[in-house]
């Protein structure tokens, strides 16, 4: 019975993982801009979870407007700075984007304070639900049908929309798309916004289960590397694959020996790199 | 990165003179060793980062493993200061190799990611392995041995000046070396490889073989710059493990591609830190512009804009 408890756990955080990494594996994909901040920005989420939660009252406008907040914050800096940067080496990209989340952390801390805050599961979803003697919590049931939804409309926005065929074309060659006069300074914009915005709302998901603090972005951003690195780089399928992996190896390992879940998830990354360098799903 | 930057002569004495400047214009000795202990970490990053073009999120687990190892030898096999030195000096550059050897396999983002992966496996054994290293509360009670040379004692080190003039003493050593190291046939294969690795391959230099070797080096200085940071604080911390961004940030801003400005990055970093610890806790915001800063219009960080500026004057005088 354990086990079901943690394989759902491990469902739910693991498409968390997946939002966030497949915001990450676009940005690659189609930029080939390497996104150090994708985890300060999952952290500004969760924190305006909160902030829009004691403001309105109501967990669902939170919902609704946070992740529109956080696409604005990344629009308005692909704007004013990535854009600038694109054409340089990926060292440059790591550290600029170093420098934007140290900023956002640093930002969130004089803002809401160095120390965490909960988040109340919102009214309608709080209790549990009970099949035959087993008792799981409705808000993670509900968290894991969003996500699937989520994913399910991103996965059409990606594969049926005139937006996610230049998406798919700017990845093959950007030059080739903007050629064919497609304006590629917007469609780079709008994907990083998309990107950005699904950390967003990661952020805001996750916060009623673990809470907000200013530190949870670098330990996001680890493990969405991880996810992005295991399921290859820019594969839709391989985040979602990777993020449900990651996500059960984690809560499985959390009963037993929760240092092994990260000893084992970076050891498969270093793995993965070495041996199949273009991920399990993705195209060499 | 910034152009191969050649030592100019009076570079060495420069140092030098900084060295004996340092404790008398800062408040405190023990600051001034801080500084010289970070900008060893800087140095060493610098060598992988501005002249092999390698940037690696592993230099806080050879940071923190020269701790580790210096205390672990001097608390259960009561070594001697320089033995202990000389553990954490090995044990890097041993360390740093075997890392290195496995995380060139790879370029770009992925050799990134691979140095960020074990740093971060480090992280985790050092803090399960805590009958060791004291887990999450560091370990405490690292001793600060007298400098001893078989038998006959030269200082104990017990005041922050004799510690200060010991270290300064270490970080001219291996500046100096550093120096040697670049302008060796070593160093501009090194930059060769930053430049066009492809190139250099051809040219039928042994790429990786010269890429493991400056890990190794780069993990030995770090190392010892490590196991001087846990003398100093009497200390080894876990967060030694992640300090991979700051020693990286220290570095370019002070100016990859050039060991003066490892110096002066680090030397920005401690100081800012010292003033605004108190007054202001966020002062690494800071830190965070102007690494953008860097990264947009001064490519060369603070020595290379000082550098330009000199030329300028120099232009000037000239016409």
């Amino acid at each position: 019975m354990l086990y079901i408890f943690q394989i759902l756990n491990g469902l739910g955080l693991g498409m968390i993982y997946f939002l966030i990494s497949v915001g990450l594996t676009i940005i690659f994909g189609l930029l080939n801009f390497v996104n150090f901040a994708h985890g300060a920005f999952f952290m500004v989420g969760g924190y305006l979870c909160y902030s829009l939660v004691a403001l309105t009252g109501s967990f669902w406008i939170s919902l609704l407007i946070g992740p529109l907040i956080v696409a604005f914050l990344a629009w308005v800096s692909e704007k004013t700075l990535f854009h600038r940067i694109y054409h340089l080496p990926h060292t440059f990209h790591i550290l600029v984007t170093v420098g934007i989340a140290l900023i956002l952390q640093e930002s969130a801390i004089i803002i809401w304070g160095p120390i965490g805050k909960n988040i109340a599961v919102p009214q309608e979803l709080q209790g549990v639900v009970t099949l035959w003697s087993f008792a799981y919590p409705v808000y993670r049931l509900f968290l894991i049908a969003f996500t699937i939804v989520i994913g399910m409309i991103l996965w059409f926005l990606l594969e049926r929309t005139r937006f996610g065929a230049l998406v798919r074309a700017g990845s093959e060659s950007a030059e080739m798309v903007s050629l064919l006069g497609v304006n590629i300074h917007r469609l780079f914009a709008q994907t990083f916004a998309l990107g950005v915005g699904l950390a967003g709302l990661a952020g805001i998901l996750s916060a009623p289960i673990r809470g907000v603090h200013p530190f949870m972005g670098v330990e996001v951003l680890g493990i969405a590397f991880v996810v992005v690195v295991i399921g290859g780089m820019g594969s839709f399928i391989g985040a979602l694959m990777g993020g449900l992996m990651v996500g059960l190896v984690q809560s499985v390992m959390s009963t037993v020996w929760p240092e092994g879940a990260s000893l084992m998830i970076y050891g498969a990354m270093a793995a993965v790199i070495l041996l199949r360098p273009y991920g399990l799903f993705g195209r060499a | 990165m910034a152009g191969p930057f050649v030592l100019p002569g009076g570079s060495n004495l420069a140092v030098a003179a900084t060295l004996v400047l340092l404790p008398l214009i800062l408040p405190s000795p023990t600051l001034a060793t801080e500084i010289l202990i970070f900008a060893m970490a800087a140095l060493a990053c610098n060598l992988l980062l501005g002249y092999g073009g390698l940037l690696s999120f592993g230099q806080g687990m050879f940071f923190g493993a020269g701790a580790y190892l210096a205390a672990i030898a001097m608390i259960h096999a009561k070594v001697g200061l320089l033995v202990a030195l000389l553990t954490a000096l090995c044990s890097g550059a041993l360390i740093a190799a075997l890392v290195g050897a496995l995380a060139i396999r790879r370029t770009g983002i992925y050799f990134v990611m691979l140095t960020l992966a074990f740093n971060q496996t480090a992280y985790f054994i050092a803090y399960t392995l805590d009958g060791w290293t004291g887990g999450d509360n560091g370990l405490l009670d690292v001793p600060r041995p007298p400098l001893a040379l078989f038998g006959h004692i030269f200082s104990d080190l017990g005041s922050p000046t004799a510690y200060y003039v010991f270290v300064a003493v270490v970080f001219l050593i291996i500046f100096m070396a550093s120096g040697r190291i670049i302008a060796s046939p070593f160093g501009s294969t090194l930059i060769a490889i930053r430049e066009n690795e492809a190139r250099a391959d051809a040219v039928g230099y042994n790429t990786r073989h010269f890429k493991i070797v400056a890990f190794a080096i780069s993990g030995a200085i770090t190392s010892l710059s490590g196991a001087l940071y846990a003398m100093l604080l009497n200390f080894a911390p876990l967060e030694n493990i992640q300090m991979s961004e700051s020693i990286l940030i220290m570095t370019v801003i002070g100016g990859a591609g050039s060991l003066l400005g490892s110096l002066l990055g680090a030397g920005s970093w401690v100081i800012i830190s010292d003033i605004l610890a108190d007054i202001w806790p966020r002062w690494q915001i800071l830190m965070g512009g102007a690494l953008i800063l860097v990264v947009l219009f001064l490519r060369g960080g603070i020595w290379g804009g000082i550098e330009s500026l000199l030329k300028r004057c120099l232009n000037k005088k000239e016409r």
